[in-house]
């Protein structure tokens, strides 16, 4: 056996894994402790596990892209509420008046066209000074916030559009809606890093930037372009919640990106770049996500949940050290 | 023959609740934001103590953190375990309205705690539990009255109002329920002018201190809350000026201490405790079919210098 395969192999298969030691552990807890008659496996509970784990999980996908290039975006909270805003702002525009439920498709692309803006202008600054992306984000974090604080002060922004509401919670094929565009995103982005050479570029840059710039990958354009496909993203997740929501406060969205790197980080992607898989990220935000319902299950509160998913993190991490040195065989511990 | 189906309906409601009194209800609450000030917190423990109390009910105590995310997938995880009735406590009163309109459509009473849903989501709540703001603002215009009265200035005395954040019921409510009731009770007295102090000490204490310059005979200053009141007081004490009646609409521990120094007069005591419990109490009564009313309020007394003997000090 090939050093390493065992690892690798323990890797990739680790997050599916520590999921499924999740169900039992709830499974089980959940007989004791719960006040629900209803197993936590049930059908209806599933389905809405994946539902709930649209928002973080749709940024995830632009997030692991953007780690697997060695860089990180801190502004997708930020960029989340701003795009939920112009959504639902612009429902109510005089101008789009004579649209009628016609002005929901028409929002819904302001609102995607703000996350690319915002993402392109991420990626532009972090091309052109080539200031590390997570100084250049940090700043865009706290300014695009300041941006949603300006618009509306702390008044919430709302409308609430029926239309827009029954179709968030349509069910296709026992599915929600919010699921469907999860799975399509994870699909669209597998694709993307899989089967294309942007793709496998990226890999490469994260991988190695100066070998990547000698092999005559363009890579300031490159990472923009991931910089827009998250900013995308992040848009596209406030547009399926916020479609079901109706109104957005100014501090929705803050620490998303944490909750986002964390889930990439659990599914193994490495902050130092060059490794990844959007599958295993998939893994890390249903992990996540079965977390916090789990643990609500049994009836722990909220500070405990987050307590218990930073200690997962830590010893994931930790978890991960160990297994690379093991595995590469260049130190004794 | 309609008024004879819904006799029908009522009886045999009526005789299914009386029946299930006998099990347990099983009871959801998803609260805003526990921890983030001690009126929530205080809130909990005494939902939770309120909830242990009572044999027929089994509580399952939730928190959103402040997250309009979180509490929507919390809604849907309650409506998913069928419990029998939710008490929300809302992070957002119109992000939550399409999550509380499935909970009615599966069947499952809704009961709003502390601050109301806006109004396109009522037809999906069986009840509100919380204060009323119209009555705290009118009581605080007699408390008020009756000290101008004892003072035996109820004739020429002129008051300063310093208001809520524009924009918010709340607000809107509090100064409402005091300018209608004034003139009522003291028609002499005049209210000169109001000022939004946007919930905030400092902005206030800076209300107060223009209000100063501006008029030199104050003889009461009317606030939204005790934490707008204290920074209005102040700007009082930084001025020398002495004999002005402070009065609030929600007291605060900052209220309750410059009570009894002697400095402020009189406020609303709104406790955490009654709160919680009126909120558990409503779904119990949705549950057994009683008649609840949609506004269901929750007394919330005058404290004045007075009469604080039977008050503790507020949490908050």
């Amino acid at each position: 056996m090939q050093p390493g395969t065992l690892s690798s192999f323990l890797k990739r298969g680790a997050i599916w894994g520590f999921i499924l030691l999740e169900l039992i552990f709830f499974t089980v807890a959940g007989e004791f402790l719960s006040l629900s008659d209803k197993a936590f496996m049930d059908v209806d509970n599933m389905l809405l596990l994946f539902k709930q784990s649209a928002p973080i999980g749709i940024i995830a996908m632009g997030m692991t892209i953007i780690m697997i290039n060695g860089n990180i975006d801190l502004s997708v909270g930020a960029t989340y509420a701003i795009s939920a805003i112009v959504l639902l702002d612009s429902l109510t525009w005089p101008i789009f008046g004579s649209l009628g439920d016609w002005v929901i498709p028409v929002s819904w692309a302001l609102a995607l066209l703000t996350g690319v803006v915002l993402g392109a202008l991420n990626g532009l600054i972090v091309w052109k000074t080539g200031v590390d992306a997570f100084i250049v984000t940090l700043g865009s974090m706290l300014g695009y916030r300041g941006l949603v604080f300006m618009y509306n002060g702390e008044q919430p922004t709302s409308h609430l559009n029926w239309t827009l509401v029954d179709f968030a919670e349509a069910q296709f094929l026992g599915l929600h809606t919010a699921t469907w565009f999860l799975l399509v995103v994870t699909a669209a982005i597998s694709f993307l890093m899989n089967r294309t050479v942007h793709g496998r570029n990226a890999y490469a840059i994260g991988d190695n930037r100066e070998a990547a710039v000698n092999a005559g990958i363009r890579v300031g354009p490159h990472m923009m372009i991931n910089f827009m496909i998250i900013g995308f993203l992040a848009a596209l997740s406030a547009v399926v919640f916020y479609s079901e929501s109706g109104s957005v406060n100014p501090n929705d969205g803050s620490l998303y990106e944490l909750w986002v790197i964390t889930a990439v980080v659990l599914g193994g992607t490495k902050l130092t770049g060059g490794a990844g898989s959007i599958l295993s990220t998939f893994g890390g935000v249903l992990a996540i996500q079965l977390l916090r319902k789990g643990l609500a299950h049994i009836g722990a509160d909220t500070e405990t949940v987050n307590l218990v998913i930073g200690l997962i993190l830590i010893a994931v991490l930790f978890l991960d050290r160990q297994l690379n040195i093991k595995g590469k065989e260049e130190l004794k511990i | 023959m309609k008024l004879r189906t819904a006799l029908a309906v009522t009886v045999a409601t009526a005789a299914l609740s009386g029946a299930a009194t006998a099990e347990t209800y099983k009871i959801g609450i998803t609260q805003n934001n526990v921890g983030v000030d001690s009126y929530q917190t205080t809130y909990e423990k005494a939902f939770i103590a309120a909830a242990e109390a009572n044999a027929n009910v089994e509580t399952v105590v939730l928190d959103a953190g402040g997250d309009v995310a979180r509490q929507i997938a919390q809604m849907e995880d309650l409506i998913q375990q069928e419990v029998d009735a939710i008490i929300i406590w809302p992070t957002n009163g119109e992000a939550v309205i399409p999550a509380v309109r499935k909970a009615q459509q599966a069947g499952i009473p809704v009961i709003v705690t502390n601050s109301n849903i806006a109004e396109q989501g009522f037809d999906f709540v069986a009840s509100f539990s919380g204060p009323d703001n119209i009555t705290q603002g009118a009581r605080s215009a007699e408390i008020m009255c009756e000290k101008f009265t004892e003072m035996g200035i109820q004739d020429e005395a002129q008051i300063v109002q310093i208001s809520g954040q524009p924009g918010y019921t709340t607000a809107i409510e509090r100064a409402k329920g005091f300018e209608d009731r004034l003139p009522e009770v003291c028609p002499n007295v005049t209210l000169m002018e109001t000022q939004p102090g946007d919930w905030n000490r400092e902005k206030s204490q800076k209300v107060m201190e223009a209000f100063l310059v501006k008029y030199d005979d104050i003889d009461g200053v009317y606030a939204g809350d005790d934490n707008m009141g204290v920074g209005a007081l102040n700007a009082a004490k930084a001025a020398g000026r002495e004999g002005i009646i402070f009065v609030g609409a929600t007291n605060f521990a900052v209220g309750y201490e410059a009570m009894e120094r002697g400095e402020y007069w009189g406020s609303i005591y709104q406790s955490p405790v009654d709160d919680a419990e009126a909120a558990l109490q409503t779904a119990i009564d949705v549950l057994d079919g009683k008649d609840v009313p949609f506004l269901n309020y929750f007394d919330t007394p005058k404290i004045t210098q007075d009469n604080m003997g039977d008050f503790t000090k507020p949490v908050f």
